[in-house]
């Protein structure tokens, strides 16, 4: 009865579900179809009879699994930073008292305004003087020491925890470095889960600068490899889905297993 | 539990009070003051190497001719008369602005009618909340890969089902009038889920009783929409529109995949452009200036939104 009430609301939400998963759906149908009958069938038949030969080929030169190798180097020594010092400063914007402290707070959102692209030439620069160019450093070093998205929302989340937990702890004698590792970041735990999925997956999509900055093949990640797999004269579509699949099944996992604390991290970050 | 807490300040006090020197007092007087700053260190190292000093530092390069490999000239504003009169920047510019006009308002309505779909409790919620999010965390490059492949006129599904009922398409992509568009509708189908959530989050902090007073004075559902639900969900749309505006001006990704600013340069966005400009034709100076009106553009864009906020959003119900 209940839901027949919601007959036209679920129809509204079907279809927009539908256009949501479509290009995941694609992908992974896509993927699965051998080589040879790919054309065969129309493109949106499933794959009655699944093979796994576009992602052999697709692994055959080698250079793939090395991108893979990469681009999770970049993203665990990303997020591991921006977690860390996100948190950290978060706390002291959020809590503590000092000299310039909005002024400072409002700086770092501030930089939220400054468009990427102004940032990348002289970045380039600077990397190319510290020879990093090429490198697993170069990749890395501009996004480890947090972003303000990561400051802002920590810094929310912050606020909200009661004053007479954190007193508790300074009347204990502790200091505020004790009171962040043994009384903050154990009752965090929505906002490290949030932090490291919403981190290690920007880092894992970022495009533009391992665009600028690698080019060699170890310093080649997997958005870079896709879009010269794309970019060819003759794309192959059959690797290229697979490709495609290598790179949003981890997003889609990590996602089914933290929706609930993402989708209330991205709310709070909305408030004013 | 508070009891056995208090305990334990108790004797914290009590042990705080034997006799502490004078120089260790002084020591923790100064942790106090450092440690606010040893907290905040890290972020501020970067926000100054990684924000803060390049823009400067893009400022001074947009007054130099530099081809990033011999050593800059110093050449004055000429890089800013030459854009005042390349018209395929200005050109880029301005597509730049129609492409945040084509998603902004789109990807804002689209997420509104999606938030209050959802503003009820309904089984099944959590579940399509979810699945509208899911866009938002996908890599833009490879979503690009694969809208490219399902619009395909050739082989794509969607000509291919088409073909079925005996419609045929073109290939929007090749098309200098439809491929702005299709990069823009690829472009909402990101943002729109993610938008949604900060609109539910809005409703959700209107108290029901406006609605409802406004339905007992007879309002319709839709007045009621404009008159009461909508003015205030103001300050939620101002950060959404402003945040969509700092992106919009940003696209990149999807058109370097799919179109590489063509056909004819008709998805040439500026942010495209001072890529080419800078990392591929070597241009350092021209580049930094083009990217430091950008810079300028949504600066100005920004001030404005919270300047017109000030005057015109509600941010109180009481």
């Amino acid at each position: 009865m209940r839901v027949l009430k919601y007959t036209g609301l679920y129809v509204i939400l079907a279809f927009g579900a539908v256009i949501s998963l479509l290009p995941f759906l694609t992908a992974i149908f896509v993927s699965l179809k051998p080589a040879k009958g790919l054309f065969s069938t129309p493109m949106w038949y499933p794959p009655l009879s699944p093979s796994l030969e576009n992602f052999r080929s697709l692994f055959a030169g080698g250079s793939f699994a090395l991108y893979i190798l990469v681009t999770v180097i970049v993203v665990i020594m990303v997020t591991a930073g921006q977690v860390v010092f996100s948190m950290l400063s978060a706390y002291a914007f959020a809590r503590l008292r000092f000299w310039g402290r909005d002024t400072l707070f409002w700086a770092f959102i501030a930089t939220l305004m400054v468009p990427n692209i102004v940032t990348l030439i002289p970045l380039f620069i600077v990397m190319k003087d510290l020879g990093f160019i090429n490198s697993i450093m170069g990749l890395a070093a501009p996004y480890i020491f947090g972003t303000p998205f990561g400051i802002f929302l920590s810094r929310q989340f912050f606020l909200r925890i009661p004053h007479e937990l954190l007193e508790a702890g300074r009347v204990d004698g502790s200091t505020e470095w004790g009171i962040f590792w043994r009384i903050v970041v154990p009752i965090s735990r929505p906002l490290v889960g949030t932090l490291l999925i919403i981190t290690s997956v920007q880092s894992w999509n970022n495009f533009l600068w391992p665009l600028i900055i690698g080019g060699t093949p170890r310093s080649t990640v997997l958005t870079v490899g896709i879009a010269d797999l794309s970019t060819a004269v003759v794309p192959a579509y059959g690797p290229m889905m697979a490709a495609a699949v290598v790179v949003l099944l981890p997003i889609l996992v990590a996602f089914i297993l933290f929706q609930r604390q993402i989708v209330s991290s991205i709310a709070l970050t909305g408030i004013k | 539990m508070a009891h056995n807490r208090t305990g334990i300040a108790a004797e914290a006090a009590g042990s705080r009070q034997q006799p502490a020197g004078p120089v260790r007092l002084r020591l923790r007087r100064y942790a106090q003051f450092a440690t606010p700053y040893i907290f905040i260190g890290p972020s501020l190292f970067g926000v100054l190497a990684f924000s803060l000093v390049p823009v400067l530092m893009a400022g001074v390069i947009s007054f130099t001719s530099w081809n990033l490999l011999s050593s800059p000239h110093f050449i004055g504003t000429a890089n800013y008369t030459q854009l005042a009169h390349d018209s395929r920047s200005l050109r880029d510019f301005a597509r730049s602005g129609e492409f945040v006009l084509l998603t902004v308002p789109l990807q804002t309505a689209l997420a509104i009618f999606l938030a209050l779909l959802m503003r009820r409790k309904f089984p099944g919620r959590t579940f399509f909340r979810a699945i509208f999010v899911l866009p938002w965390l996908s890599t833009p490059v490879v979503v690009a890969v694969i809208w490219r492949f399902l619009i395909d006129p050739t082989t794509g599904p969607f000509a291919q089902f088409l073909s079925f009922f005996g419609i045929h398409t073109g290939y929007s992509l090749q098309s200098t009038t439809l491929a702005l568009p299709a990069i823009a509708l690829m472009t909402a189908w990101q943002y729109v889920g993610y938008n949604a959530l900060f609109f539910l989050a809005g409703l959700q902090s209107i108290p029901e009783y406006l609605d409802e007073a406004a339905m007992l004075d007879g309002a319709k559902a839709w007045q009621r929409f404009w008159r009461v639900t909508l003015p205030l969900l103001g300050p939620t749309t101002l950060f959404v529109v402003v945040t969509n505006v700092i992106g919009g001006f940003q696209a990149f990704d999807m058109v370097y995949i799919l179109t590489q600013g063509g056909p004819n340069l008709s998805t040439e966005v500026v942010n495209y452009r001072i890529y080419e400009l800078g990392f591929q034709q070597f241009d350092a100076g021209y580049a930094s200036a083009l990217a430091m009106v950008l810079f300028l553009i949504i600066l100005l864009f920004t001030i404005v939104q919270l300047k017109f906020a000030n005057k015109h959003v509600t941010y109180d119900v009481s």
